[in-house]
């Protein structure tokens, strides 16, 4: 044993390993079961587990998405002091549940376990509820800017007293949402889940003693501990500084950008996040308060858990983490800035952390994902008038980044959810539309020697007037997600409506898109990053890939250069005649982050960025989104919406951007600044 | 003649294929086990029949009926050993096999990989033919398209086609027209609609039903012909059976049409046989342990009828059709033993399989098994391991698991049997907590069941595994190693029928008259069917589900409806059943949305006339034929070893103790007693603690 020695033999360790896990999984799976919730039936989008005094997750399923570790149930444990046996706490609010909500529609609940009169830890679980209330259905919206907007806000307080049901929380939690029915039916699966926790800890109590119990819960988190260090080791010592983006916040046209500085030494790692853009009038923040949150960790968990899948989940996990996130940042939203959209900024988040740890060692992790996932949805008026049909037809997909030695998944991806799709013939019976298509979108994966993942491409004929195009979350029009190590980028998003035709036009990100009868919506999932050189990737590779459709023909040449023949085959000799006369100069040895993001980075480079960002946070929170969206558009008045045109062809001068950059900053911030 | 009728069941394994033989006349079992072939199983069969029947003292003409189980084609699947298919799709819809379900085997790990897909998206080609959810025909083939697609077939060494097109498992025809069309057009390569093989919604899973069927289609054709004639060769006119994933059988040739029928058979046979042998003793609900050298799995029966489940899978691919409800639990003999670097002691997931197997197997295995923690413990001896077959090597596994000790800073000179004594409690441990997982999934409290253990390993872990999960009862039943043999002999013959559709109740009363309809066509085709299944079937019994859900959900209920709901349907009959099924599970009824069919299954069950199981002689105070040491809980003992086939009806060994036989060692730790039933079940419970008999 390491410096981090357990209490416990190394063999009843093992056992209370398996058994708290096996409780706090007992616990999901009667959730699970007994919930009506799409998001947990389909999404499994909810979480389970068994917390020890200080409100630290000891014992977590493996089921459960490892987004939600550890969720900290001390603030909300404190917040209701007077605590008794038979008591559960319940709450929704990031701001007053100290971090453990992220968002209004994830309503938690904690239950004090109880042996012989005494707390000896807590079960936690919680559900993304389909309607929690607030401005539009289901409760989010990206256009909303504050957390009222969101839904009924529920401060930690008791949802049940002694055993007893509390009928006021019922009357207010019932009257506010759209679905009481449904919603109290999952209040019931949680408190169901719950149960079978206690049960479960009795029965390992009655089976091993309490105080071995007691003991296992500090334990199993030193040993997780320690075998998180033993992965952290793998990287490279020293500190990385990454960034990427998202194409906008959707009421301004400005990139968005995550900034991480990751520092390792000797198995710890530091994150540090203030060189990230301020928080957004938009649903996108993400409510971390400051703390060593697990929404900042996902990538990093990820790759904790793919070097070690025999790890015990729990809070130990996080132990040698620490995070410097000042507030007002995108990564630590300020009350009461509207979050409902947090996991699409984790999602650009955990793309920034994939390339800190690249910049570590290319060897130990993959190019990053196709960076968007999309629920489409088609809402229908119907005939009668009244509430219009919701239908989610597809939760749309890209594809995996590619690694060392391998190609990544082709239009599946686990990222941030790894939920199942909707079979076309259930769809087509219970939506008015017909999909035309449903399948790969060729050449969306970024070439390399590793053929980053591609996307999906669903084209799909909406058979009635007045219907509504839903598809949040579309990302990465502009930006593509970038190749490692002379890998080459994916292609990024597209959206067409009526494709072919005539009237065909360019989608950029839909809010509400209305459409009529006959009229067809193509979306093209952004593809995922390539790894290595595509000119080294074996001619046989990109044979095969013809073959199949995940790569044409016609792109084989420029991509890898590579020559195929009418028949399907390699022409040998075509090949090494173009693999050795390929002009050097566009070969990017580390990363390769493709036209849109260097044009971008031509004026607004790192440097740049700190200065506006310095600069913005000194002034009050109130005009700082108003001051950057002034400052921009002086400096590129023409900034064009994501997935129209071009900024290589927008921001072709520089020079004149960056001139007219530096004079707004100082209007704004004063001289001295912005000379800097 | 007739007085010696018999039958006789065999399940072929990874290392021995079973027989068991049923006197019909006496009721006597005859067990044997012969070595299985892999790469020719028919052979093993043919060289076990002739020494069972001498052993049972039967001739080739008394055999009434063979019933057959093999994994040959789910390993065809695992390893993608099958044949040459491709695959007509709708425009449009060539990526179903990549995209699938759209889900990946994990959730975290960002090396995960896509399962390998059993038809390459080139062999996947496009028809114009496209029909909508109500049947309104979009689009026909295009003019030379079909004639193209045939062309590019046949240039292709293909050797079966699937047609999928979108919404057939309502609206057949267009399907239907384009497989007469194919079938014209390509001679002898068999083209197969994937609604005339299970026409259910959901183009995903219908097509993988399909595809299965035809890519394990050509291999199971020729094994069958093969043991026909082997059979046949030996004089045996009996006709043979081939056990079914839904605990039934079915004749050879509907297994020769539908191998699909028959791919998770193995497994459920066992639970049909530990449903059988539990009728006797009381004991209505149980948790099936299967454990052999390599997996371990489980099921559940109530009230008799062992439980079935839609949604279950064949390696990497989902299954819909329905299947007895048998799911692995972690942990094998073979399951290996390890110590993690921060010293911390593992068991599994990883297997030592039967090759290169435990260390005291002697056959090139380096890390310990759960295997040879019961040889090192003296659960099992050395000498008898398979009736002594096959000697184990015990100074091997004592050196394997001295280096766990050491990892896990055990120290004495009985360090190695203390690091096997550890390694067991941790399998119990896992064993116990996938049970009560597995049974938490369904709803129910693991202590209102007994457990029946069976399989090579499952009677020498039952008792530590029933202590620990705190169950009551253990049945082991007379021959736990052929157990799967035992079932496939005492299954009737059956066949799952389904339609899927969306019926509305809200919309009037053409629904429940189509659902009527339904439920009458089925009915016709599953008894046209049954008629030709075999002689010795009695009447033909039917059960029906129906499939419901509240408008505007996406997910449906599973009703069972009885013999008068099924003939003459109602809209409030149906209605209330789902409600209260809703509210069972959901808390709630909703009475605001209306309620919709969406699928309809019946299964057909012929009867085959049951087998009296023999009755056991009453004996009591048999000696024990010797003593050894036994480790456990930290010490030696000195432990009594009875022979199980000296034991008679009655007959009570107070643990611990060990009973062994020639197919497996049965272990009873101390406070436990074994009492012997009236047909041979050990039935081990707690001492000082009634069994409780659940209705």
């Amino acid at each position: 044993m390491g410096k981090e020695t357990v209490q416990l033999d190394p063999i009843l360790l093992e056992i209370l390993n398996r058994k708290v896990a096996a409780a706090a999984d007992e616990m999901a799976v009667t959730l699970q079961r007994t919930s009506r919730s799409t998001y947990v039936k389909e999404a499994a989008d909810y979480g389970t587990g068994i917390a020890d005094l200080n409100g630290n997750i000891f014992g977590y399923p493996a089921r459960n998405s490892v987004n939600h570790i550890n969720r900290f149930c001390g603030p909300s444990i404190r917040a209701i002091p007077d605590l008794k046996p038979g008591d559960v706490i319940v709450t929704n609010d990031p701001y007053l549940s100290g971090g453990l909500a992220t968002h209004l529609p994830d309503l938690h609940m904690i239950k004090p376990f109880i042996h012989a009169g005494k707390i000896v830890c807590y079960g936690w679980c919680f559900i993304h509820f389909s309607d929690m209330g607030g401005r539009v259905p289901s409760s989010i919206s990206p256009s909303n800017h504050e957390i009222f907007q969101e839904g009924l806000r529920v401060p930690p307080m008791k949802l049940v007293r002694k055993g007893v049901l509390n009928e006021d929380f019922v009357k207010i939690f019932t009257a506010n949402c759209r679905t009481p029915d449904a919603n109290m039916g999952d209040v019931q699966a949680m408190l169901g889940a719950l149960h079978t926790g206690s049960e479960r800890v009795a029965d390992i109590i009655e089976r091993h003693g309490v105080a071995t119990f007691v003991a296992c819960q500090k334990a199993l988190q030193d040993y997780t501990a320690e075998k998180t260090r033993a992965v952290l080791r793998r990287i490279p010592e020293g500190t990385y500084a990454f960034w990427d983006y998202m194409d906008d916040d959707l009421v301004t046209r400005i990139p968005l950008r995550f900034r991480i500085a990751m520092t390792v030494a000797d198995g710890k790692i530091h994150i540090d996040l203030s060189g990230s853009d301020p928080q957004v009038r938009a649903a996108y923040n993400v409510p971390t308060l400051g703390i060593a949150h697990p929404w900042l960790m996902m990538r990093l968990i990820s790759f904790i858990l793919t070097n070690d899948s025999s790890m015990a989940l729990n809070a130990g996990i996080y132990r040698h983490i620490s995070v410097t996130n000042p507030a007002g940042t995108i990564m630590n939203a300020e009350f009461p800035d509207a979050v409902g959209i947090r996991h699409a900024a984790a999602r650009r988040l955990s793309d920034a952390m994939t390339g800190a740890i690249l910049k570590a060692s290319p060897d130990i992790m993959a190019a990053p994902s196709c960076g968007a996932s999309v629920p489409f949805v088609v809402a229908e008026q119907s005939p009668e008038g009244g509430k219009p049909a919701v239908q989610v037809i597809e939760p749309l997909r890209g594809g995996m980044g590619a690694w060392k030695g391998h190609d990544g998944a082709d239009n599946r991806e686990n990222t941030m959810n790894n939920m199942n799709n909707h079979p076309v013939e259930t769809v087509e019976a219970d939506a008015g539309v017909v999909i035309l298509s449903y399948d790969i979108h060729p050449d969306s994966g970024g070439p390399g020697r590793w053929r980053g993942g591609v996307g999906q491409r669903i084209t799909t004929e909406v058979l009635r007037d007045g219907c509504t195009i839903l598809a949040r979350g579309m990302e990465r029009l502009r930006f593509s997600a970038w190749g490692v190590a002379g890998g080459k980028p994916g292609r990024p998003f597209r959206a067409i409506l009526n494709e072919g035709r005539t009237d065909e036009t360019e989608l950029s990100k839909i809010d509400q898109l209305s459409v009529k009868a006959g009229d067809t919506v193509t979306f093209m999932m952004p593809g995922a990053g390539g790894f290595g050189d595509p000119y080294l990737r074996a001619p046989e590779s990109v044979r095969t890939d013809v073959e199949r459709g995940f790569v044409t023909r016609e792109a084989t040449a420029d991509d890898y250069g590579v020559v195929i023949t009418r028949d399907g085959q390699v022409d040998d000799k075509a090949t090494k005649k173009l693999r050795s006369g390929r002009v050097r100069d566009n070969i990017r040895a580390d990363f390769d982050f493709g036209p849109e993001r260097e044009a971008w980075e031509a004026v607004f480079d790192d440097k740049t960025m700190e200065v506006l960002n310095t600069g913005l946070y000194s002034l009050p929170k109130s005009v700082r989104q108003e001051k950057r969206r002034w400052i921009v558009s002086q400096a590129v008045p023409d900034l064009p919406v994501a997935g129209t045109r071009s900024l290589a062809e927008t921001m072709a001068d520089p020079d004149a951007i960056r001139a007219r950059l530096v004079k707004a900053m100082a209007e704004v911030f004063g001289d001295e600044r912005a000379a800097n | 003649m007739a007085k010696h009728r018999c039958r006789i069941g065999i399940d072929v394994g990874g290392t021995f294929t079973d027989f068991v033989l049923a006197n019909m006349a006496t009721g006597e079992l005859t067990r044997y086990k012969e070595p299985s072939v892999p790469a020719d199983p028919s052979k093993s069969v043919e060289r076990g029949l002739p020494p069972l029947m001498e052993l049972a003292g039967v001739e080739p003409e008394n055999v009434e009926l063979i019933v057959h189980g093999t994994t040959l084609l789910v390993n065809a699947i695992i390893q993608r050993k099958g044949a040459k298919v491709a695959l007509v799709v709708s425009k449009g819809h060539r990526g179903i096999l990549e995209i699938g379900r759209a889900r990946l085997a994990n959730s975290y790990d960002f090396t995960v990989q896509k399962e390998e897909p059993l038809v390459k998206r080139n062999l996947i080609y496009e028809t114009e033919s496209r029909t909508m959810a109500d049947g309104t025909i979009i689009g026909r083939p295009a003019r030379g398209e079909l004639k193209a697609v045939a062309e590019q077939i046949k240039a292709q060494d293909i050797e079966a086609v699937t047609i999928l097109l979108l919404h057939s498992y309502a609206h057949p025809e267009m399907e239907q027209l384009v497989a007469a069309d194919l079938r014209k057009r390509l001679g002898k390569i068999p083209v197969t609609e994937s609604a005339h093989i299970w026409p259910e919604r959901r183009e995903f899973e219908r097509s993988l039903i399909a595809i299965m069927n035809a890519y394990v289609n050509p291999l199971m054709t020729a094994y069958l012909n093969l043991l026909t004639k082997r059979v046949e060769g030996l004089n045996i006119k009996a006709p043979i059976y081939i056990t079914a994933n839904n605990g039934g059988t079915l004749s050879i040739d509907t297994a020769r049409d539908r191998p699909i029928d028959t791919i998770l058979s193995g497994p459920a046979s066992g639970v049909v046989a530990a449903t059988e042998a539990a009728a006797v003793t009381g004991n209505k609900r149980l948790i099936t342990v299967d454990m052999g050298g390599t997996s371990c799995d489980m099921a559940v029966t109530q009230g008799g009828e062992p439980e079935y489940t839609t949604q279950t899978h064949v390696g990497d691919f989902p299954l819909v059709l329905p299947v007895v409800n048998v799911s692995a639990i972690g942990a094998g003999g073979g399951s290996i033993v390890w110590v993690d670097p921060q010293g911390v002691l593992k068991v599994g997931p990883q297997s030592a399989g039967a090759d290169p197997g435990p260390v005291c197997y002697d056959q090139g295995g380096t890390q310990p098994t759960v295997t040879d923690c019961y040889l090192l413990t003296g659960f099992i001896h050395p000498d008898h391991f398979l009736g002594g077959r096959m000697h184990l090597d015990r100074k091997g596994a004592n050196k394997a698991l001295e280096e766990i000790a050491k990892k896990i800073g055990i120290k004495g000179p009985d360090r190695a049997v203390k690091a096997a004594e550890a390694a067991l409690q941790v399998t119990t441990a896992i064993m116990s907590t996938e049970l009560y997982k597995g049974l938490a999934q369904r709803g129910e409290d693991p202590r209102d069941f007994a457990l029946m253990a069976y399989g090579g390993a499952g009677p020498t872990q039952g008792n530590l595994l029933a202590q620990e999960a705190r169950l009551t009862q253990i049945i082991v039943p007379p021959a736990p190693s052929v157990f799967c043999a035992m079932g496939a002999i005492l299954a009737d013959v059956k066949r799952d029928y389904v339609r899927s559709n969306h019926l509305k109740f809200a919309e009037g009363k053409q629904a429940i008259k189509d659902l009527a309809t339904i439920f009458r066509t089925l009915e016709k085709d599953a008894k046209a069917w049954i008629k030709t299944e075999g002689k010795l079937l009695g009447k033909a019994e039917f059960t029906a589900t129906v499939d419901m859900r509240y408008a505007g959900q996406a997910f449906d209920l599973q009703v069972i409806i009885d013999d008068k709901l099924r003939s003459k349907p109602t809209v409030e009959g149906l209605s209330e059943l789902f409600h209260i099924e809703h509210e069972k599970i959901y808390g709630f009824r909703d009475l605001e949305s209306g309620v919709e069919v969406t699928t309809e299954r019946v299964q057909v069950t012929g009867k085959i006339p049951p087998i009296t199981l023999p009755k056991l002689k009453r004996k009591k105070g048999t000696k024990a034929a010797e003593r050894r040491k036994v480790f456990y809980e930290g010490k030696f003992r000195n432990v009594p070893i009875y022979h199980r086939n000296e034991l008679g009806a009655g007959e009570v060994i107070k643990g611990p103790a060990i009973i062994e036989q020639s197919d497996c060692t049965i272990v009873i730790i101390p406070k436990w007693s074994a009492k012997v039933d009236g047909i041979g079940n050990l039935l081990i419970t707690a001492d000082g603690k009634k069994t409780k008999k659940k209705k």
